[in-house]
């Protein structure tokens, strides 16, 4: 849709802290896939409609308006969730051995589960006609508004989409990872390298820039320290962009 | 080096978006002096000719010469600077600038240091007497102190042409000057481009058959990115496929 | 010649400008100490939002990777004096020219790229420098940082230092004072009028004849150069530097600062500066959370104006 949220890393993280309460509620760590997409539906979409709306066609005033409302969200976690990273403990403390090497159930659920709502992503994009109607004003708004469609109503559901998809993986993350309220800010540079390495649009792109990148971070994190690790995918990321400023793949 | 006395030539200039073939091998030449005019239906490819003249497109084959001198691969600030300058169909001008800013802009281009950070804009002498004169040309002098986007819109269609005068081309490119604008100013506009075409060649698109048949010398009629037919007014007026063309296009 | 009447508000806002030097010419001396401290520092940003705001101000390029020039400002400063031994101005010498290097290098990768990369990239750009720079503490002492002791200025016979809060408020002025004049002549110049006429409409600035990234660069490493000449001052003003002069703090403040006085108006971003310090500082002494408040304030001035509250108030006067 062209903005650039510099509150979806806090989105994820509002998702994680969302679903600590949920255990903290219900005792069932499950409900919150439930509850947590329903709470960010209902805060999202006002706030596509009143506060970012105003600003189309204004990339930089829209990416400085969400990177506001990343501190809002950051503050009011900090407020109500406190600084101190805590942990959700495992919903599926079981674990599959397999060719000597032990592999955490939950991750592979994760996995899985990742693999489904993408699937389902793919599918609504590319096999329903609402897809079809989101795919037409992300490559040209205009043109798709001159054929009736109601572009606003898009933008909408993009975005929710978007933060709902992000505050998931929140949820998902949660047990793996401790719950901490500036946990978003790891996220959210390495979400963009992704995205733009495979390529703004590019379901399959995404995906592939995504494993490929982790499993880089993670292989040069057992030789240089995580932190340098990171720094390096970056580089990486630069140098990229260096040789290819329109990204690796394209739609 | 240039056996023909053509000021622009282009040969057999194709150019292709995807399946989608906007251009289809345009050979055609003005000579220096001349009022050209270019006419066709919408999505006849006027204006992609001059986006592929200008530098802004790579034809997808062909080659465009410029006394001579092939300009095909150049960038669209080489171009310019070699003395050709365009108008645009929307206008497209500095907001926020005034009238006598916009053209100083273009006038400060040719100076011999216009990127000159010490001296003040205001005290070019040299600049500022060519800038008037601009001004005193299309008859904008008296509202050289206002703000571009306050300006009617007609008189942001002259604006426009100002600022394509400025860098003093020697051949200029005019796309629908006036479109869109009332017939009183539009006779405003073919004054100013009569008074212009004494001294320099001209190619200008028209969407109406009056303007066309009244300024120009010569007529070249693109249909389907192809040439249909070229001549003088009156033989334009009197062909037939021409008129089967504008069937109904006709003003 | 009579010239127009945007002319004539930016004139304004520099007389606006020279009183206000003239004014923290006498504060000086008349001010308590803790009140001076807190002026020298919003003197210090002031220059790194001037610097900023020719960056995007002036050329619409909304870099998020300024405090890449800051911090490389202050450590130039600090590893000059501390590994080179050389004396204040000197060290100063090498903040500029450690912002001119990276500038050069990070403009020549970003500036070329559309808007939502170049803010991405820049991003990324203040990323690497915050991680390694928290990563490298034999280097740079991490967020714990590094501390100096400054030698004296020697003036002829005499010797001053910046120890005395008195010689450093002035020192600091001084730096702003030139820098405010050198940098309101560049926009009032032939290139800075380029600089405005690409914030306005780039594409047809090329079409004029211009070669817009050459433009675009310039402008960028103008901005890079004066954010590391605040880091150097800030890093001697505190005798100290640290990994958190990398932090996002220093990349996202002088968008807000250039906001709040206008884009483009360099002097107005000191408007910006003053609130958000006075701001800063009370504020956050009595809620914890203010940052909430401060995001409030983003979405505000956003929706108020993009050309600030004093652009804002300006164009109501002048329709």
């Amino acid at each position: 849709m062209g903005i650039v949220n510099m509150a979806h890393g806090d989105i994820y993280m509002a998702g994680a802290v969302l679903s600590f309460y949920v255990v903290g509620m219900f005792g069932n760590f499950w409900l919150s896939l439930i509850f947590v997409p329903a709470i960010v539906i209902l805060v999202s979409a006002p706030v596509e409609r009143f506060v970012l709306r105003p600003y189309e066609g204004h990339h930089s005033s829209t990416m400085i308006a969400t990177v506001g409302i990343s501190f809002i969200i950051q503050q009011i976690a900090l407020g109500t969730y406190g600084g101190i990273p805590k942990k959700i403990t495992n919903p599926w403390p079981v674990s599959f051995n397999f060719l000597g090497v032990d592999y955490p159930g939950y991750r592979l659920l994760v996995a899985c589960i990742s693999v489904l709502i993408l699937a389902g992503l793919w599918l609504f994009l590319y096999k329903t006609s609402y897809g079809i109607l989101v795919r037409a004003s992300m490559q040209d708004r205009e043109m798709a508004a001159a054929m009736g469609i109601d572009v606003n109503k898009v933008l909408i559901t993009t975005f929710v989409m978007g933060s709902v998809l992000a505050a998931v993986g929140g949820v998902l993350a949660a047990p793996i990872n401790q719950v901490f309220y500036l946990m978003g800010d790891n996220v959210i540079l390495l979400s963009f390298i992704v995205v733009i390495i495979g390529g703004l649009g590019s379901l399959k792109g995404t995906l592939i820039a995504a494993l490929s990148l982790c499993s880089l971070e993670g292989v040069m994190a057992s030789v240089l320290s995580p932190t340098k690790a990171r720094a390096a995918i970056f580089v990486i990321m630069i140098m990229i962009l260096i040789r290819r400023p329109q990204g690796l793949f394209r739609d | 080096m240039n056996s023909d006395d053509s000021l622009l030539k282009t040969v057999s200039v194709t150019m292709r978006f995807g399946g989608l073939t906007a251009l289809d091998d345009v050979t055609y030449s003005v000579k220096k002096g001349e009022v050209r005019g270019i006419i066709g239906p919408n999505g006849a490819g006027k204006t992609t000719l001059f986006n592929v003249i200008t530098g802004e497109l790579k034809p997808t084959s062909g080659k465009i010469f410029l006394r001579g001198e092939e300009i095909t691969h150049l960038t669209p600030h080489i171009i310019c600077q070699k003395g050709l300058s365009r108008t645009f169909q929307l206008t497209f001008i500095f907001p926020e600038m005034t009238v006598y800013d916009s053209i100083w802009v273009g006038v400060n281009s040719r100076a011999r240091r216009p990127w000159n950070p010490i001296i003040l804009a205001h005290h070019t002498a040299d600049l500022s007497q060519k800038t008037q004169e601009i001004c005193q040309l299309v008859g904008l002098e008296e509202k050289m102190n206002e703000l571009a986007s306050n300006l009617s819109f007609g008189d942001q269609k002259i604006l426009e042409i100002a600022m394509a005068l400025s860098t003093e081309p020697s051949l200029l490119l005019l796309d629908e000057p006036t479109q869109g604008v009332s017939p009183k100013e539009t006779d405003n506009i073919l004054k100013v481009i009569e008074k212009l075409s004494k001294n320099m060649t001209v190619i200008l698109i028209e969407h109406s058959m009056d303007v066309v048949l009244r300024l120009c010398h010569t007529i070249t009629v693109l249909n389907e990115g192809r040439v249909a037919a070229e001549g003088s007014p009156d033989q334009i007026s009197k062909n037939e496929e021409v008129q089967r063309v504008y069937l109904g296009e006709i003003s | 010649m009579e010239f127009e009447k945007v002319g004539e508000k930016r004139t304004t806002l520099h007389y606006f400008a020279i009183t206000f030097l003239l004014l923290l010419v006498v504060m000086g001396i008349l001010l308590p100490k803790g009140a001076r401290s807190l002026v020298t520092h919003m003197m210090i940003f002031s220059i790194l939002a001037m610097g900023y705001d020719v960056c995007f101000g002036l050329t619409n390029q909304c870099s998020l990777g300024h405090s890449v020039f800051f911090g490389a400002g202050a450590y130039g400063a600090i590893f000059s004096i501390l590994h080179l031994k050389v004396g204040i101005l000197p060290s100063i010498f090498f903040s500029m020219g450690a912002g001119l290097l990276l500038s050069l290098v990070v403009g020549l990768i970003s500036v070329r790229l559309s808007e939502a990369y170049f803010v991405i990239i820049t991003a990324i750009f203040f990323a690497v420098f915050h991680l390694l720079a928290m990563d490298m503490t034999w280097l740079t002492g991490g967020d714990d940082g590094l501390s100096i002791k400054l030698p004296s200025i020697s003036l002829g016979p005499e010797t001053i230092s910046l120890y005395n809060p008195l010689v450093n408020y002035y020192f600091v002025l001084i730096f702003l004072a030139v820098s405010y004049l050198i940098l309101n002549r560049i926009a009032r110049s032939p290139i800075g009028k380029i600089f405005v006429s690409i914030r306005e409409n780039e594409k047809r600035v090329q079409f004029l004849g211009y070669n817009v990234f050459r433009y675009k660069l310039i402008a960028f490493i103008i901005s890079g150069l004066f954010s590391a000449l605040s880091g150097g001052l800030y890093a001697l003003t505190l005798r100290y530097g640290s990994a958190d002069f990398f932090s996002f703090h220093w990349s996202i403040m002088p968008v807000v600062w250039c906001l709040i006085g206008g884009l483009g108006t360099l002097a107005g971003s000191w408007i910006g500066v003053v609130i958000m310090s006075l701001f800063q500082y009370y504020v956050s002494a009595w809620w914890t959370y203010y940052l909430i408040l401060f995001g409030i304030i983003i979405l505000l001035i956003l929706r108020i104006s993009r050309k600030g509250i004093l652009g804002y108030v300006i164009s109501r006067r002048l329709t």
